[in-house]
């Protein structure tokens, strides 16, 4: 098999986005007719890459080639002529238009009636759409409205969308994130069959097991770069888990705790569900005390944030209990739980931490404004706003064009998580909930950041930590808790646990148990 | 000024033209795009000028609006054999800010203000209401059904009793705000409670209150002549007894001043209290304000039940100030006008106050113009929308300024001497 042609060929990519390089002199070649796997964190350069390749950004540096031939792909529409087709992580489709309407938007097969009145020819596009999808094992009804499928009968759509424009290499951009696990069996299948059918598939993904189970070849991406490239049947999960953690950050601030304290959280059963009755966080348990960075390790979407929004009361609770210094939250509600001690760095920091439209001032003090000496009788003191947002830009280095009256909108991203690292930590709660806190900022940004989370720790605060970044989570971390699918599937001292062995948690690998 | 110096070199240009034309056509063609080139970007460079600048923009670009619709108007003018500045001064003499050649008996300029106020005051009360619930990130559309509602109650409560003046004027303004507040309140409260968007409800609640509303002047308070409401006696009328003004005399509205007053409040109540802030904050982001901790049903109630406020008082000083009656069947206009005069004021209270005068100037110098200058009266309506509709595009001329003055930047660093030449032939 391995001597098989060359379909696509990717040589030096780079791409840079402001203040990061996404892709970093890629080179690869996928060869026709096999399942390739790009692998990495989030946040390594997969989607970038992928999206190169299919025209919506355009390399820095270096070439692609199709068919051995050099391809300037500037637009999707370039890359469709190309037979390029990709399914997007959040499905393109418009709710309220048919099956086939969908399918074939922007390529409509017209004819003329009588010679002469264009008309869209829906009756063989359906033919032609029930051909396709018996083919290729997909089963939809072409006449079905879109609303009313779900997400993954709405996949099988966008992938016949492919197929019906003749699309010979497919890239799927993580495509089972939204799916249950028997619907990832399907996908999965339906993806072998695709390839049996003599297409070429590129999978994006951060989940380990399905590499192993339908993908070829792998390439594994870290922070923009490719770090290696093998065949699936050679290596294992822990040795692929080994490589995308790969671990050359030169963070090791790593100090251990002073002392801990007595219990600040405790967590019992936690369960919520989405609005659909889907468990999102599944009987969580933990507990974290006084002086203790508890790190909640896990990829994107296994139900981190949403028992951050529990524990703060943002979101309702199913089931189970969640105690701060053995006081039941459950009949708080946000600005009691915030009273009796929680501070809150919510993941969302432009949509949820901030009102953008606010001066830094106002932002400031978004959770106190209602508090002496921001408020008396019921009369904001300016000054009282002014006084405090200097004392915190100058605490904690906000940078920001007009002082305390800029607006938050027009200050940079880091600034903005400055600030509401700053709001939060000025509460002087006991317990921190920090979610995400150096997502995007810059190195120096990261590294203040997570100074000021060990300060808190040293001064006793108990501090959940949720990021996605397993070495943000290896270095601070003194209790780590690993979430896969909702479920707490681990929780041990950060000392007992190595970084391959998390990440083997974290893609929801419990084998070696 | 930024018209004149855009349009001349352009006009001439165009004269030039033909005898160029004869010789070298393509000559003259290149030479009319080079100076049409000049003439936009000199016209361009003039508004940047003028109203590029961020921080007065949320003046200059209503103002601009202004400018541009009364430029298309008076082309309209023009087209019907008009001199457009004879309209615009029979507008503003009919509304009192520009003398008459003559009056009639009993009446002065001063009278004419004063009815102008007496315009002005329930469109001020409707924007003011359309204006909170904005702020709280709201659509009140209610504000025709809230007054409808509250001069109906106020009328037959108040305005059919012997009270006199001193008992019954502030009971009627009580009973404005209390009805008013409620049929506010309840379009918050199913927003919050059921989620209905409260365009809908309001839209809704509108008909239905007009509706049962004109039920019951039918069947027992029509005045048989007018075939409107029994209007309600002169000591629960919003206007005074005949106040003599030099040798003329006049009702003076009584709700003037406590609209001017309001609006003041409102702009105090949203800018410095802290239910005002929390106000803002909701409307300007729902997720953030209860990351907050801010109780988000009961702002939202609360906002709509103020809002609802003002659109009671202003129907007790339209229906028993500025016109007889209630029409049964018809909701008021002063009602939608008011969400118009809340955008041309930049959804705040105290540009409410500037944008209101400038509506009820066109709606109470309409008349007056017309008799003048013989242009239908209607016009006076067409520049209202067309206004309505230049402030409409506030946005796209804000961002338009914007990209125009980051070009323009970079153009003049380019070629700094072209844009100096161009400026000298000006």
């Amino acid at each position: 098999m391995a001597e098989q042609e060359i379909l696509l060929e990717v040589k030096g990519v780079t791409k840079r986005f402001p203040g990061i390089v996404a892709c970093d002199d890629v080179s690869l070649d996928i060869r026709k007719g096999e399942i390739y796997a790009l692998l990495g964190e989030n946040g390594a350069g997969k989607s970038t890459l992928a999206s190169m390749i299919f025209g919506l950004y355009q390399p820095d540096e270096g070439q692609i080639f199709m068919r051995g031939k050099e391809a300037q792909i500037d637009s999707p529409n370039e890359a469709v002529a190309l037979d390029i087709g990709m399914v997007h992580q959040h499905f393109k489709l418009i709710s309220n238009y048919t099956v086939t309407q969908n399918i074939i938007l922007g390529d409509e097969p017209k004819k003329r009636a009588l010679g002469i009145f264009p008309y869209v020819d829906i009756k063989n596009a359906e033919k032609r759409i029930e051909e396709l999808s018996k083919e290729y094992g997909l089963e939809v009804d072409p006449s079905a409205v879109i609303s009313d499928l779900g997400v993954s009968v709405q996949q099988r759509v966008e992938i016949l969308k492919m197929l019906y424009r003749d699309a010979e290499l497919l890239i799927f951009d993580e495509p089972t994130a939204m799916l249950t696990p028997q619907e990832i069996e399907s996908l999965l299948q339906i993806i072998k069959n695709l390839r049996d059918q003599g297409k070429t598939v590129i999978f994006i993904t951060h989940k380990l097991d399905e590499v192993m189970e339908v993908c070829d070849r792998c390439a594994i991406l870290v922070r923009g770069k490719l770090v290696d490239v093998s065949e699936t049947k050679n290596t294992s999960p822990a040795e692929l888990a080994a490589k995308m953690v790969g671990r050359d950050i030169n963070f090791s601030a790593k100090r251990p705790t002073k002392a801990i304290g007595k219990t600040v959280l405790e967590v019992q059963d936690l369960r919520v569900e989405d609005s659909s009755g889907f468990p999102k966080v599944n009987d969580v348990s933990f507990e974290i005390r006084a002086g203790e960075i508890f790190a909640i390790a896990g990829v994107s979407g296994s139900g981190q944030t949403e028992l951050a929004d529990a524990v703060a009361g943002l979101t309702k609770v199913k089931k189970g209990s969640i105690r701060l210094n053995d006081c039941d939250l459950a009949k708080l509600n946000v600005r009691k739980r915030c009273e009796s001690g929680i501070a809150y760095i919510p993941e969302d920091r432009q949509s949820v931490g901030l009102v953008l439209d606010f001066s830094l001032d106002q932002n400031l003090a978004l959770k106190s404004y209602y508090q002496a000496p921001f408020c008396t009788s019921s009369l904001l003191n300016p000054t009282a706003f002014a006084e405090r947002a200097e004392k915190l830009i100058e605490d904690f280095d906000i940078r920001c064009a007009r002082g305390c009256k800029t607006t938050t909108r027009e200050m940079s991203g880091g600034n903005q998580q400055k600030a509401i690292v700053g709001r939060e930590i000025d509460q002087d709660a006991d317990l921190l909930i920090f979610v995400q806190p150096t997502r995007g900022l810059d190195i120096g940004a990261i590294m203040a950041i997570r100074e000021r989370i060990l300060d808190e720790r040293d001064k006793g605060k108990a501090i959940l930590l949720i990021s996605l970044e397993l070495d943000e989570v290896m270095d601070l971390a003194d209790t780590i808790g690993v979430m896969y699918a909702g479920q707490m599937l681990k929780v041990a001292p950060a000392s007992t646990l190595t970084t391959n062995k998390v990440g083997e948690y974290m893609m929801g690998v419990t084998e070696n148990d | 000024m930024t018209k004149n110096s855009g349009a001349s070199p352009q006009d001439n240009q165009q004269q030039d033209h033909e005898p160029h034309d004869q010789r070298d056509p393509r000559h003259a063609l290149n030479s009319l795009n080079k100076s049409l080139d000049k003439a936009t970007r000199m016209v361009t460079q003039g508004l940047v000028k003028g109203f590029g600048n961020e921080r007065w923009q949320s003046l200059t670009i209503p103002l601009l609006a202004i400018f541009l619709s009364l430029l298309t108007i008076s082309v309209v003018i023009l087209i019907f054999g008009n001199n457009p500045f004879d309209v615009f001064r029979g507008l503003l003499a009919g509304a009192g800010w520009w003398p008459k050649e003559n009056y009639g008996g009993g009446q002065s300029q001063l009278t004419d203000l004063v009815g102008l106020a007496t315009t002005l005051t329930p469109l001020l009360f409707g924007a003011l209401g359309v204006v909170v619930a904005l702020r709280a990130g709201l659509f009140n559309i209610g504000v025709a059904g809230q007054m409808i509602l509250a001069a109906f109650l106020a009328t037959v409560l108040v305005g059919y009793s012997d009270m006199t003046a001193w008992l019954a004027r502030p009971l009627v303004f009580l009973i404005a705000i209390a009805v008013g507040a409620l049929a506010g309140a309840l379009i918050g409260f199913l927003k919050y409670r059921f989620n209905i968007h409260e365009v809908v409800s309001s839209i809704m609640l509108n008909n239905i209150f007009m509706l049962t509303v004109s039920y019951f002047i039918t069947s027992s308070h029509q005045d048989p002549v007018s075939r409107n409401m029994r209007a309600a006696s002169a000591d629960a009328r919003l206007l005074t007894e005949p106040v003599q003004l030099g040798e003329a005399s006049a009702r003076l509205p009584v709700g003037f001043l406590l609209a001017l007053i309001m609006a003041f409040l409102l702009w105090f109540f949203l800018t410095k209290t802290k239910q005002g802030f929390e106000m803002t904050a909701v409307g300007k982001s729902p997720k953030a304000a209860q990351y907050a901790g801010i109780k988000i049903g009961r702002t939202v109630i609360v906002a709509m039940a103020i809002s609802g406020a003002m659109g009671g008082l202003a129907g007790v000083t339209h229906y028993m100030a500025s016109v007889p009656s209630i029409a049964p069947g018809v909701l008021p206009g002063v009602g939608f006008d008011a969400i118009a005069v809340a955008f041309l004021g930049n959804a705040h209270p105290l540009g409410a106050i500037l944008a209101s005068t400038l509506i009820a100037t066109l709606v109470s110098g309409a008349t007056y113009m017309s008799s003048i200058v013989g242009v239908r009266q209607e016009i006076a309506a067409l520049i209202t929308g067309m206004i309505l509709l230049f402030t409409a595009c506030g946005g796209y001329l804000r961002s338009w300024l914007d990209v125009k003055k980051r070009s323009l930047a970079d153009a003049n660093a380019n070629t700094d001497d072209n844009a100096t030449k161009g400026g000298d032939d000006a």
